[in-house]
């Protein structure tokens, strides 16, 4: 869920010079291991398999076990241990998901957390960890790549075509209601954003055109995310989480071509030379 | 083969059924055999503005249903040997209308006639939504005001992507923009939108500028489309729009709204 407001802890009356921590949303990406049945010699076989065949890609990537399938581990199952097993193999596991009652529980008291929902990410350009052995099929699958899903906002409507790279094209005019959503890079539209349209990206996002629905860069954290725009009429524009609606906007910027980035924790509008 | 155009909007109100009338007429006077049929099930209007609502037996949804033959729902008009009417259901309403039977009846007006106008309700729900999912072509009926603008922008964007074409990608449906209800004096005031300005925020090519004119009304009011009305302004600008419906190169005049000449406002008492 992307956090659209910066909420100041401490702030009372008077407002302290630092506060001691400030609230945001951000997205993270986590492993989703999908488990069969509970973890046992040719689990760990597997993982290792994986972890040596691309050990970057996991890397301080958070682990989640999703225990959909995985009736078989029990309320009494040893999370501590595994936690702790993965932990030697420089793999951090944060949390289960898909579980029942009694398995949420033994998580919770293991210290992980149980996390709901969970959207899938696209296709790494990156080969994704391969089947190890043949005979002891591995339980553990990094989640496979499917088409992402908006469960908040409707399908993406307008046709996009993606340059190499993540970087997002639009060459029609994204229409009232339609949303596109950059995942892994900038977004750039060539044509103009009608009002009452939405433009998401991981990244920068370039307008060579009027800009006049929402723009919400940076989402999944960049704060050095940037919004560049021919014409600035938004409604609303945003970079990590950090948002300003078109009152907020100094009118003299309005129609002009800017750019918008954040500085010091603020957002800045400033024309383009 | 026909062509399968859909009016639509998004707002409602700003002369979809008008300009099915007009356009449908229009075509049929050029000779092509036209049929306009109404998809606004239970708020029926077409067959009014038509003006054959005395002559409603059968309707489209029987059709759909297999209640009655498509011969024995479509009307033929008494002015225009190339124009038929599909009059839809004025007790039943939108649920009736379902994909498989919209295309039966479509597949069925196919083979016989040259021109299919699907006159659409407003708003994007289902019964919008059949009309426009077949068609080949879009007239998008917008009046020169905000909100209009904003609807007509919303239902492009479902055109390029919730209709046949769009989902088996084939080539995309060709919108026209129709800009109704234009008063040059309140766009010259400022009240009313420009043309250019709304056509910057719709980029799609303009089809034609039907003025505001009290002749709409009027000829709503005896069942006649305006383009068979004389001395409209309203009927002559839908002549243009038809012209350049079927592909010619017209000049767009802007007409405004028939303004009685000074004598003629000196003596109305008199007669």
């Amino acid at each position: 869920m992307i956090s659209t407001q910066r909420v100041e802890v401490g702030a009372g009356a008077q407002r302290p010079s630092v506060a001691p921590f400030q609230v945001r949303g951000r997205f993270f990406t986590a492993i989703v291991l999908q488990m069969a049945r509970a973890p046992d010699a040719a689990f760990f076989a597997a993982l290792d398999t994986m972890l040596a065949q691309t050990p970057h890609f996991f890397a301080n990537a958070p682990f989640v076990l999703d225990l959909d399938q995985a009736a078989e581990i029990g309320p009494n199952f040893d999370f501590i241990g595994l936690a702790r097993d993965m932990r030697n193999r420089k793999v951090t596991l944060i949390g289960v998901q898909n579980g029942t009652i009694e398995q949420n529980k033994a998580a919770l008291h293991a210290g992980l957390i149980t996390l709901p929902g969970g959207t899938d990410v696209l296709p790494e350009t990156r080969s994704q960890a391969p089947a190890a052995n043949g005979e002891a099929t591995p339980k553990a699958e990094a989640k496979p790549a499917k088409a992402r899903e908006h469960k908040v906002a409707p399908l993406r409507e307008a046709p996009i075509a993606p340059l190499t790279g993540a970087t997002l094209l639009v060459t029609e005019p994204v229409r009232s209601g339609q949303q596109i959503f950059a995942e892994r890079g900038d977004l750039v539209v060539v044509a103009s954003v009608s009002p009452g349209a939405e433009l998401i990206a991981h990244g920068n996002i370039h307008v060579y055109g009027a800009l006049r629905g929402r723009a919400l860069a940076g989402v999944h954290g960049d704060n050095a995310a940037r919004i560049f725009c021919q014409g600035l009429e938004a409604e609303l524009i945003a970079i990590a989480g950090l948002y300003k609606l078109s009152d907020a906007i100094d009118p003299s910027l309005r129609r002009g071509r800017v750019q918008a980035f954040l500085d010091n924790g603020t957002l800045c509008v400033e024309p383009l030379k | 083969m026909a062509k399968i155009i859909v009016i639509t909007s998004g707002k409602g109100g700003v002369g979809k059924t008008t300009s099915t009338a007009a356009l449908g007429a229009g075509l049929a006077l050029r000779g092509k055999k036209t049929v306009v049929i109404d998809f606004d099930v239970g708020l029926r209007n077409l067959d009014m503005v038509m003006g054959c609502e005395r002559r409603v037996v059968f309707d489209f949804i029987n059709v759909i249903q297999g209640d009655a033959k498509l011969n024995q729902a479509l009307i033929k008009d008494r002015r225009l040997d190339n124009l038929s009417i599909l009059p839809t259901s004025q007790t039943r309403d939108k649920d009736a209308l379902t994909r498989e039977g919209v295309e039966k009846v479509i597949e069925e007006l196919r083979n016989e006639f040259d021109y299919i106008l699907c006159d659409s309700p407003a708003g994007i729900e289902r019964g919008a939504h059949l009309a426009m999912y077949f068609a080949d072509e879009a007239v998008v009926v917008t009046n020169p005001e905000v909100s209009s603008v904003r609807d007509s922008d919303r239902v492009l964007g479902l055109l390029s992507s919730k209709t046949r074409r769009a989902e088996k990608g084939e080539a995309p449906v060709q919108s026209h923009l129709l800009l109704t209800r234009y008063d040059p004096e309140r766009v010259a005031k400022g009240d009313m939108m420009k043309v250019d300005d709304v056509l910057e925020i719709l980029s799609i090519p303009l089809l034609g500028i039907i003025p505001e004119s009290p002749t709409v009304l009027s000829a709503s009011n005896v069942g006649t489309p305006v383009i068979l009305s004389a001395n409209s302004n309203a009927g002559k600008a839908y002549a243009d729009a038809v012209s350049r419906l079927m592909g010619a190169q017209i000049e767009m005049r802007v007409l405004g709204p028939e303004r009685r000449s000074f004598l003629q406002r000196m003596l109305w008492r008199a007669t």
